[in-house]
């Protein structure tokens, strides 16, 4: 989605030297937000039920617990989105395709499309977002989900990357 | 410098042979053909319709391969009022006034605030692949046109994306868009718009509103004309079309080109219709309440209304009006018969005509007073 041009438009805008050191650190908290976000729900879950992260070359997560995705943007898509003011979020009961537009998120004056991760239908949108949606920069992991939707084809689930092979897909970008 | 002029596109040069014929061999040529030589376009509209232009920008944003090209729009539009894409109509702009003055209402698709367009003022869409969108280079091609056609002008863009004059006055505002792997940035350059329509239209429909959308920033703004009088619209857009050939090493004429043209543009008719429409104008406003005062003359005192409104439509609704001047039973019919309608005094005069056909003098004040708040 548009994280990847944000994130492009940087190396683009000769931002280079800067790259390594943003990336760097967005991995590094991404890697903090996972755990702080991952740790209470391994508790309350004891088992296969629940999913870790998959990732979309949009920069969407999307992360199954009982039949039900979460779906947020990852560290790396936040950063460099910059100050998320707005979150154009879907209404409950809209149906998705894999990789259809569901809103756009506001940030330094440009919308930035949203795609979905997966085919089902949306079954709640994170309302706190609508007076807080730097959440999303904040703790794009745990609070500032986005929308949570059903899984109608979990065979989507398997084009989409896991963590490491989005973190090879994002230093593959830095190249 | 190290501009390698490449080879003219021979359909816009020669232009030979009928509107029609040209068009069609020109689009397929040049918006689906990758093959072609150049990669880059400068477009001009014909249209002053605020919607087909639009249009004309989610047409290009959608079908032209940005991977292998960029595309530069100029346009200008009648008397208009523009709002960014998650703002609310009813907050930024004084929907009656609009309306009086035969000023009309979009929503963009693309972020930011509510800018005010006539025919003084100079739009440009920067198109580029999402992986070349930059848009402080884009603005790069705005100032240094500008100080190519006149040095004296002291103009520099800001790290907020605007262009000021003399360090102060704001002539340019940007927005854009990202989609999946294209992009587009557009933004205003103003050269002798008409300043008084601003103000007057660029003020809430009514008091009380409260919303999360995103507000606008007020900016004190000057036309180029107020401090280059000799700088003629012409001369503006051929030097902003040149320098953006010298930016990006392009070598394209302007090409004229008319939005509503579906022969060259199939299908742009269906994104003017969809822009156009009050369910992307209006109902696409993030929801909000209003709480205000119910002027009622004829009671002596004043009422309240608290509206809820969710994508455009009346959600929630009460009216407090003095128990002694109108019994609560109507004005609470009066709620109930507005809830599902749109925040509009047309669909809500509408709605509420059976009630005024068989009630009192007093409901048809009242009625009046809540109309009056939808703009």
């Amino acid at each position: 989605m548009a994280m990847r041009a944000a994130v492009r438009c940087l190396s683009a805008a000769n931002f280079s030297s800067r790259l390594p050191q943003l990336s760097s650190a967005a991995q590094l908290s991404a890697t903090r937000l996972l755990w702080r976000s991952g740790s209470p729900r391994t508790l309350s879950s004891t088992s296969a039920l629940s999913t870790a992260l998959k990732f979309t070359d949009k920069h969407e997560w999307v992360q199954v617990e009982g039949g039900i995705g979460t779906v947020g943007i990852s560290s790396y898509a936040q950063e460099a989105l910059g100050d998320v003011v707005y979150c154009g979020l879907p209404e409950v009961g809209q149906r998705l395709e894999q990789m259809e537009e569901f809103g756009a998120l506001e940030s330094v004056k440009a919308a930035s499309e949203l795609y979905s991760p997966l085919t089902g239908e949306v079954t709640e949108i994170n309302t706190e977002l609508a007076e807080n949606p730097g959440l999303v920069n904040k703790d794009c992991y745990a609070q500032g989900w986005l929308i949570k939707m059903t899984i109608e084809k979990p065979e989507e689930l398997e084009s989409l990357m896991d963590q490491a092979g989005y973190d090879k897909f994002i230093k593959s970008l830095e190249e | 410098m190290m501009c390698r002029v490449r080879g003219m596109f021979p359909l816009l040069r020669g232009r030979t042979g009928n509107q029609r014929s040209w068009s069609w061999s020109w689009s397929s040529r040049f918006f689906t053909d990758s093959g072609s030589s150049s990669a880059g376009l400068v477009l001009q509209s014909r249209s002053t319709d605020v919607h087909q232009n639009l249009a004309l920008e989610d047409w290009i944003d959608a079908n032209v391969d940005l991977q292998r090209r960029s595309v530069l729009l100029l346009w200008r539009n009648r008397p208009a009022v523009v709002i960014g894409r998650h703002q609310n109509p009813w907050a930024e702009c004084d929907l009656k006034a609009m309306r009086r003055a035969g000023i009309a209402l979009a929503r963009r698709r693309s972020g930011g605030g509510t800018v005010f367009h006539d025919l003084g003022n100079l739009n440009l869409t920067f198109f580029a692949s999402k992986k070349a969108y930059d848009r402080q280079r884009n603005l790069k091609v705005v100032t240094e046109a500008l100080r190519r056609l006149r040095p004296e002008l002291d103009v520099r863009a800001t790290d907020r994306l605007d262009i000021i004059l003399n360090g102060h006055y704001k002539i340019s505002g940007t927005a854009s868009r990202l989609s999946r792997q294209s992009s587009y940035h557009h933004c205003t350059l103003l050269h002798s718009a008409d300043r008084s329509a601003l103000s007057a239209v660029l003020r809430p429909s009514c008091p009380g509103i409260h919303s999360n959308a995103t507000p606008s920033v007020p900016s004190p703004v000057a036309n180029l004309i107020d401090h280059a009088p000799s700088l003629q619209w012409e001369e503006l857009v051929e030097g902003v079309a040149e320098q953006y050939n010298k930016e990006f090493c392009f070598s394209s004429g302007t090409v004229l080109v008319d939005p509503s043209d579906e022969t060259l543009f199939p299908d742009v008719g269906r994104l003017e219709a969809e822009l156009r429409g009050w369910n992307w104008t209006f109902g696409k406003t993030p929801k909000f309440s209003v709480e205000t005062q119910l002027q009622l003359p004829e009671a002596r005192r004043s009422g309240r209304l608290q509206v809820d409104v969710k994508n455009g439509r009346i959600d929630g609704c009460s009216i407090d009006a003095p128990a002694d001047w109108i019994c609560e039973r109507l004005s609470g019919e009066l709620s109930a018969v507005l809830v599902g309608e749109r925040f509009c005094p047309n669909a809500a005069a509408a709605a509420v005509a059976a009630l005024l056909r068989c009630e009192n003098r007093r409901m048809r004040e009242l009625c009046a007073a809540v109309l009056q708040v939808m703009g």
